[in-house]
């Protein structure tokens, strides 16, 4: 009929608005008539919209590229059982850490600051790790004050019948509450206590564990652990590495503008001028895919240097606080007074136990409970207050004898990813009071971004990045890329320019594999269109 | 009915959508989806109960 369905369309929508404006509407038989001619142009124009949509839909099938599922799960499930060998391998830290106790130590202690929600989840999570070493605690081994005994008798009645109904332990729990608010306190505290008491069958545990995966994962030592987790992590990245498939997908989710892509767009060629040398031939594909070798790893810079940049606070932070501890020879090396707040502990608690003894009538006191029982159990309390703030002390001078055993002028930032990553107790509290946050959601959130950060093998900026001296990481990011003719200015890599920096590597990358490819850029932009169209289609008709 | 097929027939557009390139076919179909949506906007709404006023 016509050699351009387009402009016969075009030609024929213009005549057919022309028509519909020249139709009187004035009277209700008008209006009856001008609805007839607009319900036999529509039933038209439908039949029209489905042929169409029909035909762009069954086209854009066999433009796009057949699925080839990557096999990356058995590479994945490799990487997270290298990663848990390597964390129970962890030099820098005890099996207080390994266990996760210092996490639950952390909800315990900030119970109120950060608004948690359930008690009883964080003591159950405390009695899971010590039965997972097969140590079963029992009523009699909370007393650290007649409160906390009281509480956590009801409480074990309820976990060893397994009902899983707490209605009778929180109604116990808020009588004691008012008698003594610090009771949460009082709990970790005994957690703590029995932490130290089963330190030896803890530590079996966790050496068993170790023996057990470096057997199951044939791992004979920490570096044979980093070394075959640097291989696994390298296969990782390398099939994780986006496909054209991949690129497709992307497009059609909207995770970027396949516009932006385009031969047309002012977007890309602001790309490739502000990024690539003007004396590099775009076509010659040699060339090209140097650059784009470079341009893989600038793009992995730009992701570390991202969550440097977020963490710098925190590396600020540690920074200023122990500075002024860095030794100038060996023999300065200063040393915590830790052994003696341990002995201060021990005595004060042994003080307690008599105290409790007393109220409670047991031992020398058998049947024997004093009249001033009262005064006995503020007299306890008061006593466990001391030994809260002697706790307080004795977590400061734990992590401080940590950082003392590595601290040096050459300190780098990845020995401070390497520290904070082995006590999360410290690197939790560390987050909380940089950032100023008030819920644990946050502070998780931070803590896991700071975790993956201090894993990823990809780092190399960081690892000789040093702490104390002042050093331009950008200056440096951008001369090193000069070599390979990729230009830089620094003012490209400040946190809020990262991310359009990371856009235009993306799209030389991206546009570089296409080329490659037996697709086009205007066939994926077609794909991504109709795959639009469906989704608007598909939501009208919900 | 002879007559009815023809016309019929007649009406029917033989679109050859084969010779169309991508961005007209994306054009075409935008032009007709905003269409419709203008069709049905300028549907008039009619009072059952008013008055003729002829």
């Amino acid at each position: 009929m016509n050699s351009n369905f387009l402009e016969f369309i075009n030609k024929d929508i213009e005549g057919k608005k022309n028509l519909l404006q020249s139709l009187p509407t004035r009277t209700k038989t008008n209006k009856k008539a001008f609805n007839k001619e607009i319900e036999g142009i529509l039933a038209k124009y439908q039949e029209y919209e489905a042929n169409i949509y029909k035909y762009i839909t069954v086209k854009a099938k066999s433009i796009d590229i057949k699925d080839s599922p990557k096999s990356l799960e058995q590479t994945k499930e490799r990487v997270v059982a290298l990663e848990r060998v390597k964390f129970l391998l962890n030099p820098s830290n005890t099996y207080i850490e390994k266990m996760g106790f210092d996490t639950l130590l952390y909800q315990i202690n900030n119970y109120y600051t950060l608004n948690f929600k359930s008690l009883n989840a964080i003591i159950n999570g405390f009695f899971d790790k010590f039965e997972l070493a097969g140590i079963y605690l029992n009523s009699d081994e909370f007393d650290y004050t007649c409160y906390v005994h009281e509480y956590m008798d009801s409480y074990l009645e309820v976990r060893v019948s397994k009902n899983k109904d707490y209605k009778r332990v929180s109604e116990i729990f808020e009588r004691i509450y008012w008698m003594n608010p610090e009771i949460i306190e009082h709990i970790e505290l005994n957690f703590r206590r029995l932490i130290r008491k089963y330190s030896k069958q803890l530590n079996n545990y966790i050496s068993k564990l170790q023996k057990e995966e470096k057997e199951k994962n044939n791992i004979s030592s920490l570096k044979d652990c980093n070394d075959k987790l640097q291989t696994a992590y390298l296969e990782l990245v390398t099939s994780q590495q986006e496909s054209i498939k991949d690129i497709i997908e992307l497009s059609k989710s909207g995770a970027f503008e396949i516009e932006h892509y385009l031969e047309s767009s002012k977007i890309r060629k602001q790309a490739y001028q502000s990024l690539i040398a003007d004396s590099i031939n775009l076509n010659d594909h040699d060339k090209m895919d140097n650059i784009c070798n470079a341009l893989e790893k600038l793009k992995a810079n730009i992701n570390e240097l991202n969550n440097y940049l977020e963490f710098l606070p925190l590396f600020n932070h540690f920074k200023t606080t122990y500075e002024k501890l860095i030794p100038t020879d060996e023999k300065q090396r200063k040393t915590t007074d830790l052994k003696e707040i341990e002995l201060e502990i021990a005595k004060k608690e042994k003080e307690l136990d008599k105290l409790n003894r007393k109220i409670e009538g047991v031992g020398l006191f058998l049947n024997r409970i004093p009249s001033n029982v009262k005064d006995l159990k503020v007299e306890s309390v008061l006593k466990a207050k001391e030994l809260y703030e002697l706790y307080k002390k004795y977590d400061e001078a734990y992590f401080n004898e940590k950082v003392l055993s590595v601290l040096t002028s050459n300190m780098t930032i990845s020995d401070v990813l390497n520290l904070y990553y082995s006590f999360d107790y410290f690197q939790k509290l560390a987050i909380q009071n940089v950032y100023k946050l008030t819920s644990y959601e946050e502070v998780v959130e931070l803590s896991n971004k700071f975790d993956l950060f201090a894993m990823d093998p990809n780092n190399v900026i960081t690892s000789g990045l040093p702490l104390f001296h002042e050093s331009n990481v950008a200056k440096i990011i951008c001369n090193k890329y000069h070599l390979s003719s990729i230009y830089l200015e620094e003012e490209n890599l400040t946190i809020d320019n990262l991310k359009p920096l990371l856009n235009k590597v993306y799209i030389i990358l991206r546009t570089h594999m296409i080329e490659k490819s037996k697709i086009s850029l205007n066939q994926i932009w077609f794909i991504t269109k109709v795959h639009k169209f469906m989704i608007e289609k598909e939501s009208k008709e919900n | 009915m002879k007559k009815v097929k023809e016309k019929k027939e007649e009406n029917k557009v033989n679109f050859d959508l084969s010779t169309l390139t991508l961005e007209e076919l994306v054009e075409v179909y935008e032009n007709i989806k905003i269409f419709i949506d203008y069709l049905e906007e300028s549907k008039i709404e009619i009072e059952e109960k008013g008055k003729e006023n002829e």
